[in-house]
């Protein structure tokens, strides 16, 4: 990975971190706070760098692939959620998070695979050419 | 934690630089399966969580949390409808309308969702 994307990388998830704190200090509604704690930093400065090295066709898939991951960081909120409402614990609900996380993101993972095999494939028979009668 | 310190700041935002710095510098160099994984760690949220200990403990904590988990399930949600309409946005206008459109997009869904639930 390049030092610019990295930098970018840095300057976006700590401006997010420091936005939900701040917005979470100053406005009465503390869920305001948590919004930005997802702002997807990775995502956009991923889709940013592809489309600068190869257009926006490809900045397009990127943000594509982005979806399945995001669905595992989504999972990961709500368990941190459900555990820390129920169990009052709040490391456990933080490991609990982090391993609900990495199972959905295996899944999805798995599931993308799956997905850009099946295209793929679909893409190989269309090119061939029609039998004839 | 009602007023805001500049040392706070600069820790959280060394912190949350930091967490999704290192995470997409883990993914490059686990590369292939975990890397590809690896590229979609929740850095920002666990930060955003991790440096709540920063200011807080016991019950504080624990709803100074509950109240950041419930923003950003909203905002994952919200992630979610953002990436794909950035898929879809970026070939159509171009990748910085469609970043642009899609970002703020996710900015807007979740603060209606977020002020609808507490209407």
């Amino acid at each position: 990975m390049d030092k610019k994307g990295l930098l970018l990388r840095f300057l976006f998830g700590g401006g997010a971190v420091v936005v939900s704190y701040v917005v979470s200090v100053l406005l009465p509604w503390k869920e305001f706070g948590g919004i930005f704690a997802a702002f997807p930093a990775v995502m956009v400065v991923s889709v940013m760098m592809m489309a600068l090295r190869d257009g926006s066709e490809k900045a397009a898939q990127t943000a594509q692939g982005a979806v399945f991951g995001m669905i595992g960081c989504a999972v990961s909120v709500l368990v941190v959620l459900l555990s820390i409402r129920y169990s009052h614990n709040w490391w456990l609900s933080v490991v609990l998070g982090l391993v609900a996380w990495y199972l959905t993101a295996v899944f999805t993972y798995r599931l993308s695979r799956a997905h850009r095999s099946g295209v793929t494939t679909r893409a190989r028979h269309s090119r061939l050419p029609l039998p004839r009668h | 934690m009602n007023t805001l310190s500049m040392s706070g700041i600069i820790i959280r935002f060394v912190l949350g630089g930091g967490a999704v710095a290192g995470s997409s510098i883990v993914a490059g160099r686990l590369g292939g399966k975990f890397g590809g994984i690896f590229a979609s760690f929740p850095a920002v949220f666990l930060a955003a969580l991790l440096t709540l200990r920063l200011g807080s403990y016991g019950q504080t904590l624990l709803n100074q949390s509950l109240s950041l988990s419930k923003g950003a399930l909203v905002g994952m949600i919200a992630d979610i409808v953002c990436a794909v309409m950035a898929g879809y946005l970026c070939t159509r206008l171009g990748w910085r309308q469609g970043l642009t459109y899609s970002v703020g997009t996710w900015l807007a869904l979740s603060c209606v969702a977020v002020a609808v639930t507490h209407a």
